[in-house]
């Protein structure tokens, strides 16, 4: 069990090692290609072990919690690192046909790998010091990776990310030792049970908006997400579909985390916050991307929108919304990775992603259309894909506990989606190309069409298939959700073993 | 002294945040440093002062002797401290590069990202 | 329309697929025809997601099998129309994918019992309706007319699934069957009065009612055969259908009364004056089938066996006789190049079959006997002035719809075929026979329906009923002699307006152009909304994402202050007063002071040596703190790396400019009291976390292990190796990771970068 739990961030990292040093090869990309498969095997197993056993846990070199560091994985964790690990599959292997060979000398796999190993890392540790350092590793590889290529946009980009993000990690470091401070423990779940014990209750909601707000920069919260649209659109699109994919989602995942697990003694004020934050971010957020013209903006502020979603079904904090904002997690992820590795492909055939210097795509690339259609019209909500689903299950939530508005803003914004989605799918893909090109997939080498198209496809029907057969997604939602509210379970796997085996 | 060094740690990070939201992108790095030092002082002075003995065990014992500095803490900065160096030295690389590359330290002058205008 | 492809290819195998399967679905429902008109209902249920209530669940009853067998029969001669209609269109494939898909998906509508299951087939359809309306993709205005049908559609169809998911809550079940007994339940709810307007708002789009009814008219960008499949005989009914599903649970009250008449008849009379002012037949086919509309939807609002009754004949003899006319002036088109109604005359001689099929249809659309037409118009006129409170209205109301309607039928069935030959683009020729196959069936019908009125009584109208209102016995019979009374009066004198009317075509036409010209009219009013939401969208981005770095980082520590100081505040959570009198340790005052003032030279200074000088400093005194209090390991590590940084800095400053242009002064209030504001509330959380008491049971069990367990004498070392090790491992691959992305960083010269854009733009 130990090595099943460490194994998602080991791997990631020796297929670093093993990229880095292969980087003047051409063997460092199926290196990338082969280390993401060999996790998603073993994120697999790791999450049929889950589905199996319930939560687990594993003490690293065996010094019992809370003491020493604890891996955890409960049903969120798991299903993120499966998700992580197909993205990083997926990516890989676009990757393998859009990266230059300068940027894979320059490190591009080795940086990619320790991203995910840093995702990874965050999913699993049950020790809040320790999501910190996952936060950093990840961080880090993503500074690099942003810039890699050294555009004028990136190096621009990359100053705004990094600023924003480094004042975020302070925010939370800083929140970490306050909390050590006040409980003097950092096991998450040593923490639940200690935070109950306090006797100035009100420090503790400080401490927990101040943990919100650091999460909230991560998680690009209103009003903390400008270093979002600032830099999405700006590095090589495998990056920006991995950025897009996992880096605000483990924003979520924290908050999710932290505010089912260990601050929930005042849940009125502070899921009220949240409530009200994730409203104003859905809305900011697409109103934001509807005032975009260029493909990769657009995508970049639907994620805040979006993000605005899931934290509204934590904020309702009632089963079904959580199972929504879990369900929502797995289909964003999988969606909106996938737009933008679209965007890349239109990009190349059509040389831009600003939609007044695209078109034609629908004519003369009508496979890239279709691949498009899914995705897009999942994240507009429109059944029966995913994006439906998602919706429906947060709504539905949303009018259960006649949270009127909450659901108003939630089907408001949804119609804004679909606007902003058609924007593109108008002027990129339905508009004749203004320059009378028409941009075709065959000028792509037989090569990159399947190294590109293939990861496309792939989350494509993995958009459809969670669509058309969602109750086994629901059903491991529901449960996953009972797990982040009832964190007895959670507790006991943690705290009640004693050497690194299972409960 | 745990009151007087969370003043100081206040004031710490008003200069900081002051330096931060300067437009000249060398002032965040200065204003960076001094927060992650200020954030690592918190951490410190959270695990409480104890003048003194460092948390060693001596030769032959099985344990330290009473009142030795709370260690926990310690080991956390001790690791933020490096984790920030990293951060810090990769901050001070990119605006050296956006030096180089955009021609100017002031963050309103860097447009290349996010370029203003009708144009956008 | 059917220009610019090489018509004599056809479209072979995709060209007749499509026809033969839903020819095969026709058949397949043909057969539950007897069962159903016996009174039998059928229902079958496959789970979906059965944990969210959501089901697979179809029911076959008269209303759905109604439905059912004009959309597959219409759909077959729409499909078989359109191969010769686009013959050689070289999107055709796509075409019939999109337009088999939305077969399925009406379908599926009609037959769903479940509200969620409806709901699904319902977005499909208005996604279908959305690439088929845009399927002319090169035209701006096929674009501008797609997306105006989505949006509006789509508008009605969110708040339809929230009033959906209401009514499903209320009646303890998503199942429409499951919910006909819960009406009363449901109607005395609390919530009814918004999952009535919910719901209506979905319904009210979708069928185009006033004042959502200008997309209609434009989604006629599509093929002629899109139009009159989708957006007349079809789809647009599916929100009356909806209505009449939910007739049994929602209907009754006062509220679904009156909305559903006002809404109705309005929507009935101004669309058929609009109707008579247009000169492209297809646009006056367009709003006559608003007409229609509105006229069901009025039907639907009371609960009599008159009105139901009516309210099912219309729709199959609107179905029959409109699909019918929109093929013909398809046929009309493709004929001649224009379906401008003042080019167009004397066909009759080119097009004979056409012509044929033309007044066969339009006669039924004029309500003239012998036709089913005619019978639809006597029982509307039936229930109107049987209709209580409103009778006067809505008999004055539909008196004025079907005179505009007789004249619309004369305008478009029969002018273009008789008298002057007109000046056409194309010399006239006929259509192939594919193309008139289907209308000229649909015609026939209604004229078989008007003779031999039994028939569609038997196994369409009382099984409606039936379904609609519970009770076959409700319905009324359909007679095409029912003796003098006061329906055939009305009959007459819509006829002698109607005719009136269409004697006086120019004129009115002229009027009705001048008076629409001077309204405001509602397609502008769209534009205005979007360009509204979109300057709204482009000012709150501005303001928000302003692309300035340094209102980012406000933003963010303003969030901040007001987050965490405001909850400080608000929760009362830190006691500050008790703190002070532990200030009696004066011995370490020296390097506090440093602290503070160092840091305050390096925030205040204009000269960066200096700066770096006092960062320096302060570095140095905050290692002195720790050796002070039993850090010498964390001392030394801080000593270090703060060496590390001042000479990394002044390094980098050998080639950077100043921190200020000369003479320019950087003072910013602003930020100084945010920065304070910022120094007070961490301060004061500190200050909150050391009042209470600290647990050590971590610490004591680190100095219990460390040495027998862990073998080592530096707790803090064994922490770092052994407790955490993982945090040291993380540690690592962060400076490592650093290292690896400065130096790409640096490596990414100006010249190799410009090498990596050139490839980017080559491959």
């Amino acid at each position: 069990m130990s090595w099943l739990l460490a194994l998602p961030i080991l791997i990631p990292f020796l297929t670093a090692i093993c990229a880095f040093f292969l980087r003047r090869t051409g063997w460092c990309r199926w290196a990338s290609v082969i280390g993401s498969g060999v996790l998603l095997a073993v994120s697999l197993l790791l999450f049929a072990t889950v589905l199996r056993e319930g939560v687990v846990a594993a003490q690293m070199g065996g010094w019992p919690a809370p003491f020493g560091i604890t891996l955890v994985a409960d049903g969120l964790s798991a299903v993120m690192v499966v998700i992580t690990a197909i993205t990083a599959l997926a990516v890989a292997v676009y990757a393998s046909a859009e990266i230059s060979e300068r940027q894979v000398f320059l490190g591009y796999h080795a940086l990619f790998q320790v991203l995910i190993a840093g995702v990874c890392g965050a999913f699993l540790t049950g020790d809040l010091f320790n999501l910190y350092v996952w936060f950093e590793v990840m961080l880090i590889a993503s500074f690099g990776l942003l810039v890699l290529g050294g555009k004028k946009s990136q190096i621009d980009a990359g100053i705004r990310y990094v600023m924003m993000n480094l004042v975020s990690t302070v925010f939370f470091l800083t929140g970490v030792g306050f909390l050590y401070g006040m409980t003097g423990t950092l096991n998450m779940a040593d923490l639940s049970l200690a935070v109950q014990q306090l006797e100035n209750q009100s420090l503790l909601t400080v401490v927990a908006v101040m943990f919100m707000v650091a999460f909230g920069v991560k998680a690009a919260l209103f009003p903390l997400f400008f270093w979002l649209p600032a830099a999405y659109h700006t590095p090589s699109f495998s990056v920006s579909a991995v950025f897009a994919g996992l880096l605000t989602k483990v924003g979520v995942y924290a908050l999710m985390r932290a505010f089912t697990l260990i601050f929930v003694e005042d849940v009125a004020y502070t899921h009220q916050i949240l409530l009200w934050v994730a409203c104003l971010t859905m809305l900011t957020g697409v109103l934001g991307a509807a005032a975009q013209s260029d493909f990769r903006k657009i995508l970049s502020f639907h994620i805040v929108s979006q993000i605005g979603y899931m934290i509204l079904g934590l904020a309702l904090y009632t089963p079904l919304a959580l199972a929504g904002s879990v369900f929502y997690l797995v289909h964003h992820i999988i969606v909106k990775g996938n737009l933008f590795l679209i965007s890349g492909v239109a990009r190349r055939i059509t040389g831009s992603t600003e939609l007044s210097k695209m078109g034609g795509l629908y004519k003369s690339a009508p496979v890239l259309a279709f691949l498009f259609l899914i995705p897009a019209f999942s994240l507009a909500g429109f059944p029966p894909l995913s994006g439906f689903w998602a919706k429906f299950i947060l709504i539905k939530a949303a009018l259960e506990i006649e949270m009127w508005w909450a659901a108003g803003v939630a089907l408001f914004v949804g119609l804004l989606t679909i606007y902003s989605m058609t924007k593109i799918w108008a002027q990129a893909f339905w508009e004749p190309h203004p320059e009378e090109i028409e941009p075709s997939l065959k000028s792509l080498s037989n090569f990159a069409q399947v190294a590109l198209l293939l990861p496309i496809a792939g989350l494509a029907l993995l958009t459809v298939v969670i669509g058309l057969n969602p109750e086994p997604f629901m059903d491991f939602a529901t449960s996953a959700a009972g797990q982040l509210l009832d964190p007895s379970d959670y507790v006991q796997a943690v705290l009640g073993v004693t050497q690194g085996g299972t409960r | 002294m745990e009151f007087l060094l969370a003043i100081t740690i206040g004031v710490m990070v008003a200069a900081a945040v002051y330096l931060m939201l300067a437009r000249n992108v060398l002032r965040f790095i200065f204003g960076l440093i001094l927060i992650s030092n200020a954030a690592n002082l918190a951490i410190f002075t959270a695990g409480r002062l104890t003048p003194g003995a460092p948390p060693l065990i001596k030769e032959g014992a099985y344990a330290p002797a009473e009142g030795v500095a709370n260690a926990l803490p310690q080991a956390l900065v001790l690791t933020a401290i490096v984790i920030g160096f990293g951060l810090f030295a990769f901050a001070l690389v990119l605006v050296y590069r956006a030096y180089t590359t955009l021609g100017t330290l002031y963050s309103d002058e860097m447009d290349a990202a996010e370029p203003k205008g009708p144009a956008q | 329309m059917a220009a610019g492809h090489d018509e004599a290819k056809g479209n072979g195998f995709v060209g007749w697929l499509p026809v033969l399967l839903s020819a095969g679905i026709f058949a397949f429902f043909l057969q539950f025809l007897p069962q159903i008109a016996a009174g039998d209902t059928l229902r079958v249920e496959w789970a979906w997601a059965p944990s969210l209530g959501v089901a697979l669940s179809f029911l076959v009853d008269g209303l759905s099998l109604t439905f059912a067998l004009l959309i597959s029969g219409i759909g077959t001669f729409v499909l078989l129309y359109s191969n010769s209609y686009l013959a050689g269109h070289p999107q055709y494939g796509r075409f019939a994918l999109y337009l088999f898909s939305f077969m399925l998906s009406m379908l599926g509508l009609v037959l769903s019992d479940n509200l969620i299951g409806l709901f699904v087939f319902w977005e499909l359809t208005t996604l279908t309706s959305y690439l088929l309306i845009g399927f002319d993709n090169e035209s701006p205005k096929a674009r501008r007319s797609a997306l105006q049908a989505l949006l509006l559609t789509g508008a009605g169809g969110l708040a339809m699934l929230a009033g959906l998911i209401l009514l499903g809550a209320v009646g303890g079940s998503f199942e429409i069957s499951q919910l006909v007994p819960q009406a009363e339940a449901i109607k005395g709810s609390g919530l009814y009065v918004p999952i009535l307007i919910l719901i209506l708002a979905g319904t009210f789009t979708k069928s185009a009612q006033v004042p959502f009814h200008f997309w209609l008219p434009n989604a006629m960008a599509a093929p002629t055969p899109v139009s009159a499949f989708l957006h007349s005989a079809t789809m647009v009914k599916a929100g009356v259908y909806l209505m009449a599903r939910l007739h049994p649970v929602l209907s009754g009250t006062e509220l679904w009364f009156w909305t559903l008449t006002i809404f109705g008849a309005v929507t009935a009379v101004f669309t058929s004056v609009l109707s008579l002012r247009q000169d492209d037949l297809k646009q006056a086919l367009a709003y006559s089938t608003l007409m229609a509309l509105g006229t069901l939807t009025m039907l639907l609002a009371p609960s009599s066996g008159y009105a139901i009754t009516a309210f099912a004949t219309f729709l199959v003899v609107h179905s029959l006789y409109k699909a019918a006319l929109f093929l013909v002036v398809g046929c009309v088109d493709h004929g001649t190049g224009t379906r401008d109604a003042d080019l167009l005359g004397g066909l009759a001689r080119f097009m004979p079959f056409t012509a044929f099929t033309a007044a066969l249809a339009g006669l039924s659309m004029a309500g003239l006997p012998p036709f089913i037409g005619y019978i639809g118009k006597e029982l509307i006129y039936a229930n109107t002035i049987t209709a209580g409170d409103a009778a006067t209205f809505v008999t004055v109301m539909a008196l004025a719809a079907n005179a505009l309607m007789f004249a619309v039928a004369g305008v478009v069935a029969l002018r273009p075929f008789w008298g002057k030959r007109g000046d056409t683009p194309l010399e006239p020729h006929e259509a192939p026979w594919p193309m008139l196959a289907g209308p000229m069936v649909l015609a026939l019908l209604g004229l078989a329906f008007g003779l031999m009125p039994l028939l569609a009584e038997v196994n369409f109208t009382t099984p409606t009923v039936a379904a609609i209102l519970g009770d076959a016995e409700k319905a009324k019979h359909l007679h095409l002699w029912a003796g003098v009374n006061t329906e055939l009066m009305l009959s007459l004198a819509t006829f002698a307006i109607g005719g009136l009317l269409l004697a006086l075509y120019r004129p009115v036409r002229r009027f009705l152009e001048a008076a629409d010209a001077a309204t405001p009219s509602f397609d502008n009013g769209w534009d205005n909304i979007l360009d509204a939401l979109y300057r709204a969208a482009k000012w709150q981005t501005g303001i928000l994402q302003s692309g300035n770095l340094q209102r980012y980082l406000f933003t963010i520590f303003a969030t901040f202050v007001v987050a965490v100081g405001g909850t400080l505040l608000l929760k009362d959570a830190v006691n500050l007063g008790v703190a002070l009198d532990d200030m009696n340790s004066p011995r370490h005052w020296p390097e506090l002071v440093l602290i503070v003032a160092a840091a305050l030279v390096t925030a205040s200074s204009r000269s960066r040596m200096l700066a770096v000088a006092a960062l320096g400093v302060q570095g140095i005194a905050v290692a002195l703190i720790f050796i002070s209090f039993g850090a010498p390991d964390v001392a030394i590590t801080q000593l270090l790396v703060e060496t590390l940084v001042v000479v990394l800095v002044a390094v980098a400053m050998l080639s950077l400019p100043f921190l200020d242009e000369r003479g320019k002064n950087d003072r910013r209030p602003k930020d100084m009291v945010l920065a304070v504001l910022c120094g007070v509330v961490v301060s004061a959380v500190l200050i909150g976390v050391l009042q209470g008491p600290l647990d050590l049971r971590l610490t004591d069990f680190f100095e219990t292990t460390a040495a027998p367990e862990a073998f080592g004498r530096n707790i803090v070392n064994v922490i770092l190796v052994d407790f955490r090790a993982i945090d040291t491992f993380g540690e690592i691959a962060v400076i490592v990771v650093a290292a690896l992305s400065a130096y790409a960083l640096l490596r990414t010269t100006d010249s190799s970068r410009d090498r990596d854009e050139e490839e980017e733009e080559l491959s």
